[in-house]
Formats: C-alpha cells, structure tokens, sequence
C-alpha cells in the first residue's frame, strides 16, 4: 500500500524527466533494490513518455544525421577525432627527431630580433664614428690652443 | 537490421557496430528532437544538441545499464535536456516567459494545463533546470513549499500521461 503510495507521489516521473535531487534519486535506486517490482513501473512510465513523443517527432535536418553518422566513420578508421570539433588533425611530419615543431609566433619574433640586431649594428657603427669624431676634434683643438699659448709667450716668434 | 529489438541493439552498441549506431539515431533523433526544441528553441542550438547527445551515447552506451533507466529513450532524453540546459542558458535571462516556440509539444501541453505557481515552478524546474533551493531563492519561498508545489506538479505528470499514453 505504501509503495503503492510512493509510486503514485510522481515520483519515478520525476527521475525520468530527471528534475529529481540526487536524495530522491539515491532513495528511489534504494527502493528499487527492496521492491524489484518498481523496476516495471519506471519502465511502464519511461514506455509511456516515449510513446507520448514518439506521437510528435520532427526530423532534424539530413546534415546533422551526416554530422553525427561522419564522426562514426571517422572513429571506425582510428584516427584521432575531437568530439567537439568537426575536423581532423592528421600529423604528416617525419618523426626522426631531428625536425621541431615550434609555434607560428616563433617566425614573427625572430624577424623583430633580426630586424632590431640591424638596427643597433648601425647605431653602435653610427656612434663609434660619431665618437671618434669627436675625439680628433677635440685633440686639433688642443692642438690650436697650445700655438696660441706658445705664441702669446713667445711674441718674437 | 531496422527491426531488431532494444536488447540487442544495446548489444550491437556496446560492440561499437557502425550500423548500430545509424539506426538508433534513425529511432530516435525524431522524437528527441522535438523534445529538445521546446528546451532550446533556437534550431541552429537544437542542433547542436543533437550531435553531443548522439556523440555522447555511442560513447557512453556502457553505463545505460547502472543509469537507473530501463529504456534507451529516456537514458538519451535526460541527457539531451542536461545538454539542452547548457546550450540554452547563456542568453535567457532567469525571468523567462519568453520563447517555446513549439507550442504545441508535449511537455508544453502539459505545462499549460498546470495551475499557475505549478507553472512557475516546472517552468524554472523542467525548463530552465534550476535547482529547488535557487527556485526558492528566485521565488523568495521556502524549499519547502516550493518542494511541494513540483510534487503536486509531477503528480499531474503521472495523470497527464497515463491518461493518454497507457
């Protein structure tokens, strides 16, 4: 009678429709193993909701059957497939350990490094010059200083 | 092949035949479809459910028998709706009385009929997979009462299908 009562509380529908918390579902798996006969009862309200939709079913569109039944292909021909993504990644590289992988922001960084070697040879080539310059210029200037010095000593000269 | 019964093509499933795999979609992604556009009614969405449900069983068909449910439609239902909850939460904000297109589907038949706190309450609970306690949050109700009111709700449930469905 109580079972009788609990069956009818809606409570294997609401299990099916999987709104039940996870106590109602741990105490209805509990009551199952007591009474093996609610068993028949959830399948008798599973059976009637499929038949309830099955009354009213809307195809989804072919591609999706295609989308579906590919990855089945796919997977039968033990390549690697990712559930979430519709392609696959076949690796065509030769595995002899001398070839790397590297990621493509490898190539844009070594052209910046190349570019900015050049740059600073120039201004290191640049500076130098500029500094050596500076130096020959000074020492003539020196040189400039002395012979009027000399020649503000020594008038008769 | 199109006639077997469930048991074995559960069987042929678990075996991973390809042909297996065909024809549970054929049997079945009609009859889910229609289910999961009244949770998600936006079709390209729908649709995408569909695939990882599918995706999902072939995968999974090994746990059917320690899932509780006696039947394949109901196993790949409860996991098209935890899918379909997913996929439908990011843009429909909590206050939803909006959209359902499909009118005219079975749960939302049944919806219609419900008094309106019941209403409310399977609309957050079925439709927008929220939890008793963040229904109750929503609502500012006890648990409690908002325990009760989907238990008379699944009541109805019962009645609802067993009137038509026996």
């Amino acid at each position: 009678m109580e079972l009788k009562f609990y069956i009818e509380s809606g409570i294997i529908e609401s299990f099916v429709l999987g709104l039940a918390s996870e106590e109602e579902v741990e105490e209805l798996q509990h009551m199952r193993r007591l009474y093996p006969e609610l068993d028949t009862e959830v399948e008798y309200v599973e059976r009637r909701l499929e038949s309830a939709a099955f009354d009213e079913p809307a195809m989804p569109p072919a591609e999706i059957r295609d989308r579906v039944l590919q990855k089945i292909r796919w997977e039968d021909g033990h390549a690697y497939s990712d559930p979430s993504s519709n392609y696959t990644f076949i690796n065509i590289q030769p595995k002899d350990g001398d070839h790397i992988t590297v990621h493509r922001w490898w190539k844009i960084f070594f052209i910046i490094f190349f570019i900015m070697s050049k740059v600073f040879l120039f201004l290191a080539i640049f500076y130098y010059l500029k500094y050596r310059m500076s130096q020959e210029q000074q020492r003539s200037d020196n040189l400039h200083q002395m012979i009027r010095q000399e020649q503000t000593q020594n008038p008769l000269l | 092949m199109a006639n077997i019964s469930e048991q074995r093509l559960i069987e042929q499933l678990i075996i991973g035949d390809p042909a297996a795999k065909e024809l549970l979609y054929d049997r079945y992604a009609g009859a889910l479809y229609n289910i999961v556009l009244q949770l998600v009614p936006v079709k390209e969405r729908a649709n995408e459910v569909i695939v990882k449900v599918f995706l999902w069983s072939f995968q999974n068909i090994g746990t059917f028998r320690t899932s509780g449910h006696r039947i394949l439609f109901t196993w790949l239902l409860r996991k098209a709706r935890e899918f379909a909850i997913k996929e439908a939460l990011p843009e429909t904000a909590l206050t939803g009385t909006e959209l359902m297109k499909q009118e005219d589907g079975l749960l939302q038949q049944f919806y219609l009929m419900l008094p309106a706190d019941q209403q409310q309450v399977f609309r957050l609970s079925y439709f927008k997979g929220l939890s008793i306690t963040t229904i109750a949050r929503l609502l500012a109700l006890p648990e409690g009462q908002i325990n009760d009111i989907l238990k008379e709700a699944m009541k109805s449930f019962r009645q609802f299908l067993k009137k038509t469905w026996n």
